[in-house]
């Protein structure tokens, strides 16, 4: 894999917002650089293998962590991929460029704990079949606005 | 409570909602080979109080942390979410440990505005069919799937059996 | 679990469930209604009317209230009653020349929290269960009215306007009842 260019935007607060159903179907993706689609798609899918062994492993071993924040996942050279798992298994994974110094993990939660409210209020329209990918603008430029944060 | 009398008086439209929509059919088209309309009427009935609870739930477990376990799932259940909503502690919980549970509410909100005696029995399923909508779509989002049923024997008492089915 | 209470919200939990329920009663309308959306407005206004006539006699017993000798009377009290059963104040504005016509401004419903109306719904007066349960809660105090929605947050609209216009005064003390 070639190296990626460090040339993009670095105010952006994540490179990636995802959301994958209990199912693990993705129920929304949003891309700040749609240039880098595949290679975030992929490292998506890679971290849903990682949420799936926090918490399946978690019965007994991980007495510790009952928070739906799960942390930093995994990272690579450039990227860092944090996770959050909601009580109905809907998981939310977030890429965040490593060149991003100033980002605090308190700062993570806090994104996290927004997109679950954003999450929870989208699928409590009732014209909303729960299960299906998400559609809605009001939802898509709210998560922007987290996206795009600076 | 003031908040309470709207929902009561929201659900008893529901219900009544529930029992007359097919009664405009003419009465021909009751023949015996139709399911009984009776239990139509209460599966809508069931299936408004499961599309409430499967989205009520998502908002009443954003707070708390994750369940280890189906038993921590069903004691959330059993006693936050139905203490919130029915404003007492259901009186008893039983469980075999064997994916049975159940629940009793020995003056269940929705019966307790009904008058007591044996006449009034056969009414009892549409005063609960909605709570067992209720308590099955919160555990369908909270990933147990199961059957709920409701055994009425004097009101306002009433027995909530949850089985989990397992495959 | 010894805890003799509820982690939660008691009263967030109440509306919410609220909000909820009502919307998966709309919904259901909606497809036994074979997304008639006309037949769905109708239905929605009388179970509103239906709520109405019980909501009355709950608010009567509650605040004690006097016969409403006036239309500016009624109207302080609706707005008494939506601060009881939903804990929200619509502003009383827009009255006609002859005081016998008003408009309630809510700038937050609870009941539309959550809800998105696809192009297709664009007809749908969601919250028309409001303007019957008004209707059906003055006829019980011999005040018949017409209460219709003007504008709708649903629809862009900065605000939910529901207009309550005064048509006569009851003699016979029963309705008729739409039940």
């Amino acid at each position: 894999m070639f190296p990626l260019l460090s040339h993009r935007n670095h105010s952006n607060m994540a490179t990636c917002i995802a959301i994958i159903g209990k199912d693990n179907t993705p129920l929304y993706l949003a891309i700040s650089d749609m240039d880098k689609e595949l290679d975030l798609q992929y490292r998506v899918h890679a971290a849903l293998d990682v949420i799936e062994e926090k918490c399946s492993s978690s019965t007994k071993m991980n007495i510790e962590s009952k928070e739906l924040y799960l942390g930093l996942l995994y990272s690579t050279d450039n990227q860092k991929i944090y996770g959050y798992i909601t009580n109905t298994k809907v998981k939310f994974i977030v890429v965040v460029d490593s060149g991003n110094v100033a980002l605090k993990e308190s700062e993570i939660r806090t994104m996290f704990r927004n997109l679950h409210i954003l999450y929870t209020d989208a699928i409590c329209n009732p014209l909303f079949s729960p299960g299906e990918p998400i559609t809605s603008k009001k939802f898509d430029k709210c998560v922007r606005n987290i996206l795009e944060r600076q | 409570m003031s908040e309470e009398i709207l929902f009561d008086c929201l659900h008893s439209q529901i219900v009544n909602y529930c029992l007359n929509v097919n009664k405009t059919a003419p009465e021909s088209f009751t023949s015996q080979t139709q399911p009984p309309e009776k239990e139509k009427d209460l599966s809508t009935l069931e299936y408004i109080g499961y599309t409430t609870g499967y989205r009520l739930i998502e908002r009443l477990t954003r707070e708390v942390p994750r369940f280890k376990d189906e038993l921590e799932t069903m004691k959330f259940v059993c006693t936050d979410f139905w203490t919130a909503i029915f404003k007492k502690q259901v009186d008893n919980l039983r469980t075999n440990h064997q994916g049975v549970y159940v629940l009793q509410d020995n003056a269940f909100r929705f019966l307790t505005r009904i008058s007591p005696g044996t006449k009034q029995l056969e009414h009892a399923p549409k005063y609960v069919a909605f709570t067992c909508g209720l308590i099955r779509g919160s555990l369908a989002n909270l990933g147990i799937s199961s059957t709920v049923t409701a055994e009425v024997q004097s009101i306002p008492s009433c027995k909530f059996h949850v089985q989990v089915s397992r495959n | 679990m010894s805890r003799q209470n509820t982690r939660l919200d008691q009263k967030k939990v109440n509306t919410e469930l609220l909000t909820l329920a009502y919307g998966s009663f709309v919904t259901q309308i909606l497809h036994d209604q074979n997304l008639n959306i006309d037949e769905v407005n109708k239905n929605l206004e009388r179970i509103g009317y239906n709520i109405g006539l019980r909501l009355i006699e709950d608010f009567l017993s509650r605040t004690a209230a006097p016969r409403c000798l006036e239309m500016r009377e009624t109207a302080d009290r609706i707005q008494q009653a939506f601060r009881i059963y939903l804990n929200i104040q619509p502003a009383i504005t827009n009255w006609s020349s002859s005081s016998d016509e008003f408009s309630l401004i809510f700038e937050n419903n609870p009941l539309i929290d959550f809800v998105e109306l696809p192009p297709e719904f664009s007809n749908l007066r969601y919250s028309a269960i409001i303007c019957g349960c008004i209707r059906g809660a003055l006829e019980m105090v011999q005040q018949e009215v017409q209460c219709f929605l003007v504008q709708d947050q649903l629809k862009s609209d900065s605000c939910t306007e529901i207009r309550v216009k005064f048509i006569r005064r009851l003699e016979d003390a029963i309705p008729a009842g739409e039940d």
